[in-house]
């Protein structure tokens, strides 16, 4: 499984919706239930499921999808 | 929600869906606690065909699972999206006041409660404003009639000093800022309060210097945790969050990024715990905590099987396993301590298993702990019912404890009140499986509860069971038995010369024949012989009955007859006889005869040959003997049989 791929399953995982399919350009706006507060899980599904650690800025800063698998793979993550 | 939405959206058709939900179920068969996601797959697939109950029954099985985070989330968020689900029996209202968000905890919470038969609905003060919704007497807090008023402050509620030379005073204080909004709350409402302690962050300023210094913050906050739960009498619950945060690791529990970006001071691993624990405190308060532990007794007492290995064999008080059995009686005796009726349900010899508890050396349960004794071969079902009149307790109550899974799941699918607990295979764990299931928080403790435990001690009542055909028959076909029936071979010789040396029970001559002799009877074309191997959909039970006739004539005579003590009350006695027919019949004889030879171990079989439709031939006191005349009979319909077997299946059983 690609990451793009495992990070669909963590976001249809969290939002509970297997129709999600990701672009790197999908931002908040895209997908109904993505707001602040489960923005947050969202970082934490994504945490737990890869194994790494965001920073607190990272949490804030990720505006897309793009910079998320981005990040990521600066993580070592693949 | 999406949830339910999102389904015909993507345009299955019913038969799809219906399939859908078939393969989910598949997936989940035999599993009796299965990963979160393969439960949610389930309730997903449920409630996309519009099945509310069965959707919620499997959302609610991701809290037994384990405290996954996301798992829970997905749970929550589908059971809040169904148009009808089931309602649990108790409605409550709750005020959740905190410091930080709440808004992660409540879902879980919500789902906790419902898991303990709860329909918790839950108002959330905004975001720190706890102090004001409390004093403000036109808050939204006295509109509503809540039941329960959760405080739940994080440690950036305490304002302690790094260091105070007025520590009492500081502490004092401290404390009275909370017993004033408890004053408050309780003169305004006739809500109970829960309040939550504080979790103390682990890596404190002053180290292991401040735990010598009264005025240090630490030594100040974990006084402030004392303090709250002396003031906090009869009149308020707590909730140990402090404990909690040391049983999940504070490393867990803190993780400052929460409280950076979203003012969430607990870390969103252990929210589940939390919400878990809260449920079973808020679950005490509303009178559902249960009443009654029904434990089985073999290998989950003591180890090993009385019936078979005496008394004096069972493991019990010496060796890792002997001990692990050990601690886990002074656990039950423990409950009962605090007011837990203790009941005992066994498929057993009522007078061995009786002896165990006066006499094994290191029974740590006595007869005088005992409520009540149902200790028979009739299903637990029928005992647990039994227990529950005879000391007058809903089974609602009552809670299982059984190391059998087959056991286990029986209960389950037939006494659906009755809280049934997934034991691990380690005894050594067995205390813990209990403990954390919450069941038996209770909400106070009085010498009220010391006399009840007083009244129901020494009773060690016998259950008297009857059979009650319907429930045993579904029993035995969710079962799902399958045997293997073959002659005797040189690979099955061992295990079989292993049974007939050392089973008591189940046992109609008790004849010690040696390995040579086995083999004698093997090699000896006048002899039948037989094995039967028996697994079912839980569990392969191995090589466990053994059957040896010799041929005189027209005369097929039953020389041993005997079955493992594991297997007994499985019907497979009927398919033994009836593969013994069919050999009788392709030999050449008309008749089978049997013999009991009495032993102060085999009063179980006493009446084998009778209830398998032989006729008595004679008896002394030495012995009966039956005959059964072949002819046309039923065939038992509950165990499916193979006669053949692959060469080379290993036998691993012990």
């Amino acid at each position: 499984m690609s990451l793009h791929d495992r990070l669909e399953a963590v976001f249809q995982d969290v939002f509970d919706d297997e129709t999600i399919v990701l672009r790197d350009t999908t931002t908040a706006s895209d997908i109904e239930d993505w707001d602040s507060l489960a923005h947050i899980t969202l970082m934490y599904g994504i945490e737990s499921h890869f194994g790494i650690q965001f920073t607190a800025n990272e949490f804030a800063e990720f505006t897309n999808v793009g910079d998320l698998k981005q990040s990521l793979v600066d993580k070592g993550c693949r | 929600m999406r949830v339910t939405e999102s389904a015909p959206a993507q345009g299955r058709s019913s038969s799809e869906q219906e399939r859908a939900l078939a393969d989910a179920l598949g997936a989940v068969h035999d599993v009796e606690l299965p990963a979160p996601k393969l439960s949610l797959d389930v309730a997903r697939a449920a409630s996309a065909i519009g099945d509310d109950e069965l959707a919620t029954r499997w959302a609610l099985r991701v809290v037994d699972a384990d405290d996954d985070y996301v798992s829970w989330n997905r749970a929550a968020r589908l059971i809040a999206g169904l148009t009808a689900p089931p309602l649990p029996r108790v409605a409550a209202r709750l005020a959740l006041l905190g410091t930080g968000t709440t808004q992660y905890l409540t879902p879980l919470l919500r789902l906790a409660a419902r898991r303990r038969g709860i329909d918790l609905a839950i108002w959330e003060a905004p975001f720190n404003t706890y102090r004001q919704v409390v004093l403000d007497p036109k808050s939204p807090l006295y509109d509503d009639e809540f039941d329960i008023v959760l405080l739940a402050p994080d440690d950036s509620a305490m304002s302690l000093p790094l260091f105070s030379e007025q520590p009492d005073a500081a502490v004092e204080a401290e404390t009275e800022r909370w017993a004033r909004l408890w004053q408050t709350i309780s003169d305004r409402t006739r809500a109970r309060i829960v309040q939550c302690n504080i979790a103390l962050p682990p890596r404190a300023t002053f180290g292991h210097l401040g735990s010598r210094l009264r005025g240090s913050r630490q030594t100040m906050a974990q006084r402030l945790n004392l303090r709250l739960g002396e003031l906090a009498g009869e009149q308020v619950s707590l909730i140990d969050c402090e404990g909690l945060a040391a049983l999940v690791g504070k490393d867990r529990w803190f993780d400052d990024r929460y409280r950076l970006v979203a003012k969430q001071a607990v870390s969103l691993a252990a929210l589940p715990l939390l919400a878990r624990h809260t449920a079973a405190v808020v679950a005490a308060e509303l009178g559902l905590a249960k009443k009654c532990v029904v434990v089985d007794l073999d290998n989950t007492l003591w180890g090993g099987e009385v019936g078979e290995v005496g008394i004096e064999g069972v493991a019990l008080g010496n060796g890792p396993e002997g001990e692990a059995y050990s601690a886990f009686q002074d656990y039950l005796l423990e409950l009962t301590e605090k007011g837990i009726v203790f009941a005992v349900c066994s498929k057993n010899d009522e007078e061995l298993a009786r002896s165990m508890f006066e006499h094994h050396p290191d029974m740590r349960l006595r007869l005088r702990d005992v409520a009540a004794f149902a200790v028979s071969w009739e299903p637990k079902t029928d005992g647990i019912r039994r227990i529950a009149e005879s000391l007058d307790l809903g089974l609602d109550a009552m809670v299982f404890v059984d190391d059998n899974p087959a056991e286990r799941e029986l209960v389950r699918s037939h006494l659906p009140e009755v809280e049934v607990l997934t034991l691990p295979d380690d005894p050594a764990y067995f205390a813990r499986s209990v403990a954390d299931s919450l069941l038996f928080e209770t909400g106070s403790y009085t010498s009220e509860d010391a006399r009840r435990v007083d009244s129901y001690r020494g009773r060690a009542q016998s259950i008297q069971l009857e059979r009650s055909a319907t429930s045993l028959d579904d029993f035995y076909r969710e079962l799902d038995m399958q045997a293997v029936v073959a002659p005797f071979d040189d690979f099955h010789l061992p295990r079989i010369a292993q049974l007939v040396g050392k089973t008591n029970q189940f046992n109609l001559t008790t004849r010690r024949h040696s390995l040579a002799t086995l083999r004698d009877f093997m090699e000896d074309p006048s002899t039948v012989t037989m094995f039967a191997r028996l697994e079912d959909r839980f569990t392969d039970h191995g090589l466990v009955a053994v059957l040896i006739a010799a041929r005189h004539g027209s005369i097929l005579d039953i020389d041993t007859c005997l079955m493992s003590c594991r297997v007994i009350g499985r019907t497979l006695e009927h398919t033994m006889l009836d593969e013994l027919v069919h050999q009788a019949t392709r030999i050449g004889c008309t008749t089978i005869r049997g013999t009991y030879l009495p032993t102060d171990r085999n009063g179980l079989v006493a009446d084998l040959y009778r209830r398998l439709g032989f006729r008595p031939l004679g008896a002394t006191d030495e012995a009966t003997s039956w005959e059964l005349d072949i002819g046309d009979r039923p065939t038992n319909e509950f165990i499916g049989v193979r006669t053949t077997e692959k060469p080379g299946v290993r036998d691993v059983t012990p």
